[in-house]
């Protein structure tokens, strides 16, 4: 991947990269004084004591959902495939739109049970440590796949701001260092307040590059004849294949998202039932502000710089956001501004998946497996330990990426969708047997994995679906064929039955 | 004990409004290729997708105001009977 050269960056880039830096620590530090008893309790170092207002809830919803990516990897994809690409702005809303069928639910068993990640709920419902470690295994693997991702996007983004000044791998350890601090400090709050901040700056910088575009490139009917000329496909409606496509990434993404083991711990964190309430109302019409806009600068882009090959097309915004910047000095600093925006949100998405991946640790493996006599805090800080151990193991793998086996470090969505059926289908069906649960989950595993391997793609649907439709089969035929016990019945109704 | 609540996944016409509003929200309902006319630049069809959107965005709103009420906290003031401050 081509990282963001941004000539103009330079010491400017740097500046405004300390200056958030440090922002960020003193958001953690004061965080940590304000709340020194973090410490003792999974729930408010995990879950901010399971107090978080509709503002913060929100903006940590956002920054779990909208990464750096969203920014600087989405327009150059509406670029070279056009309007096809508008379907980046309702799958984000399907995201919220799946969270309506089972997020009531799960946040009255997250209050009844206090839970404290995804697996907390599936160990409750099905009692079976097969179940149990299957899926923390594959939440573990998929959220190091995931924040692997995000520190190699930190390291080219913030080389690529500062111009190379600042090499790729002092840009990945600086921030990295910056995370686990604050994340260290203030747990939950710190990461949801960062969030905000961070959110904040991204909104910024997306809309002063959209105006910027609009006002130096034309907006979108410039867009129109140029595409109407040279490639009428980007502007038609997509075909049979198109369609497909268009649907398996609804569908993908709005279940797939919905299921991140982050995202749903921030169900747990809402302060109350109305708070989560109104935090999803608000999220569902962000994308239009969004993926709305950044779609539209890919658009706009396609007039501004014609004919670019793939690679090049990779560095549309940096190449948008330098032309702005050199245009006038308003827009000089809302660019490095947005880049910071942009580093910002892959900061926010690695912390909050940082902390997850740190929350199963500590709740779903140490506390439940290995020494659940443990205080509470030492159950803290053995996951912030071993969150820290692969972190660093993941930063080693950042600076040297592998040549081979690449593949095993793509596996996300896929694994961590065959996780859905346990969560949901387990908050409705008391007759959901566990044996077909985890025989369910290891074959959609096992299916969705060699298909990515081997790039199978069959009607265009992604492997993750195809995974997920042969676990959901199983979960459902296998739980009609063995039924369940009289017991498992009974703990089941006794879980979910008051609903 | 049951307990009087409200809950989407359980209303048939939550269901129903979901599944036209995901179908309308996916374009196989436009002649493949075709764009004209064009609205400010973008063609008609990108407009309706923005539409049903939009429409999905409502029945979201719709939904988590009128659909959803699971009297979740409740029995936490009973047990508790605290408060969680912010930060």
């Amino acid at each position: 991947m081509e990282s963001v050269e941004l000539a103009f960056g330079g010491t400017s880039g740097i500046v405004v990269l300390l200056a958030y830096g440090g922002l960020m620590l003193a958001v953690g530090l004061i965080t940590f004084l304000r709340n020194r008893n973090i410490h003792e309790s999974l729930d408010e170092y995990y879950l901010g004591g399971r107090g978080l207002g509709v503002m913060v809830l929100f903006f940590t919803f956002f920054a779990t959902q909208y990464s750096g990516n969203t920014v600087v990897g989405y327009p150059p994809t509406a670029y070279r495939i056009g309007y096809q690409y508008l379907v980046s702005v309702p799958f984000f809303i399907m995201i919220i739109a799946v969270y309506l069928f089972f997020a009531p639910r799960l946040y009255a068993m997250g209050r009844r049970f206090s839970l404290l990640t995804p697996v907390d709920w599936i160990d409750i419902r099905f009692k079976s440590k097969a179940v149990t470690i299957l899926a923390a295994t594959l939440m573990l693997y998929a959220l190091g796949n995931y924040l692997l991702e995000q520190f190699v996007a930190i390291g080219q983004g913030v080389s690529g701001l500062t111009g190379g000044t600042i090499p790729y791998q002092v840009g990945v350890v600086f921030f990295i260092v910056i995370m686990v601090a604050y994340s260290w400090l203030g747990g939950m709050r710190s990461v949801a307040y960062t969030d905000t901040i961070q959110g904040i700056a991204l909104l910024f910088g997306v809309f002063m590059l959209l105006i910027g575009s609009v006002i130096y490139f034309g907006g979108p009917s410039a867009a129109a004849e140029v595409m109407r000329s040279e490639a009428p496909e980007k502007l038609g409606a997509p075909d049979g294949g198109g369609v497909a496509h268009w649907f398996s990434l609804l569908a993908i993404v709005g279940i797939g998202a919905a299921v991140y083991p982050h995202a749903v711990q921030r169900i747990f964190s809402a302060r109350s039932e109305a708070t989560l309430k109104r935090s999803f109302i608000r999220m569902a019409y962000m994308p239009f502000i969004t993926a709305g806009v950044v779609f539209l600068v890919g658009i706009i882009g396609i007039a501004a710089f014609p004919g670019l090959t793939t690679g090049e097309s990779e560095q549309l915004v940096g190449r948008i956001a330098n032309a702005l910047a050199l245009e006038n000095p308003l827009f000089y600093w809302a660019m490095i501004l947005l880049f910071g925006g942009v580093i910002a949100a892959i900061v926010s998405t690695a912390d909050s998946v940082l902390l997850t991946f740190s929350s199963i640790v500590s709740n779903d493996l140490y506390g439940r497996f290995i020494d659940p006599q443990a205080q509470e805090h030492r159950k803290i800080m053995v996951g912030k330990l071993i969150g820290l151990v692969a972190v660093v193991v993941l930063v080693i793998i950042a600076w040297y990426p592998p040549s081979t086996l690449y593949q095993i470090f793509v596996l996300k969505f896929e694994l961590l969708i065959q996780a859905a059926p346990a969560l949901v289908l387990g908050l409705y069906w008391t007759s959901l047997n566990s044996r077909a649960v985890f025989i369910g989950m290891l074959a959609g595993t096992l299916l969705a994995s060699t298909m990515t391997f081997s790039g199978w793609k069959p009607l265009g649907v992604f492997s993750g679906l195809w995974g997920l439709s042969l676990n959901v089969a199983v979960c459902v035929i296998g739980s009609l064929l063995l039924g369940v016990t009289r017991e498992a019945r009974a703990h089941a109704v006794e879980v979910i039955g008051e609903y | 004990m049951k307990r009087k609540s409200k809950e989407p996944v359980k209303s048939p016409l939550v269901w129903i409004v979901f599944v036209v509003v995901f179908a309308a929200i996916n374009p196989w309902y436009f002649p493949a290729g075709s764009f004209e006319p064009l609205i400010w630049g973008v063609p008609y069809w990108a407009w309706i997708i923005l539409a049903a959107s939009l429409a999905l965005s409502v029945f979201v709103t719709w939904v988590v105001c009128c659909q959803w009420d699971m009297g979740a906290d409740d029995d936490i003031g009973d047990d508790h009977g605290q408060d969680h401050g912010e930060g």
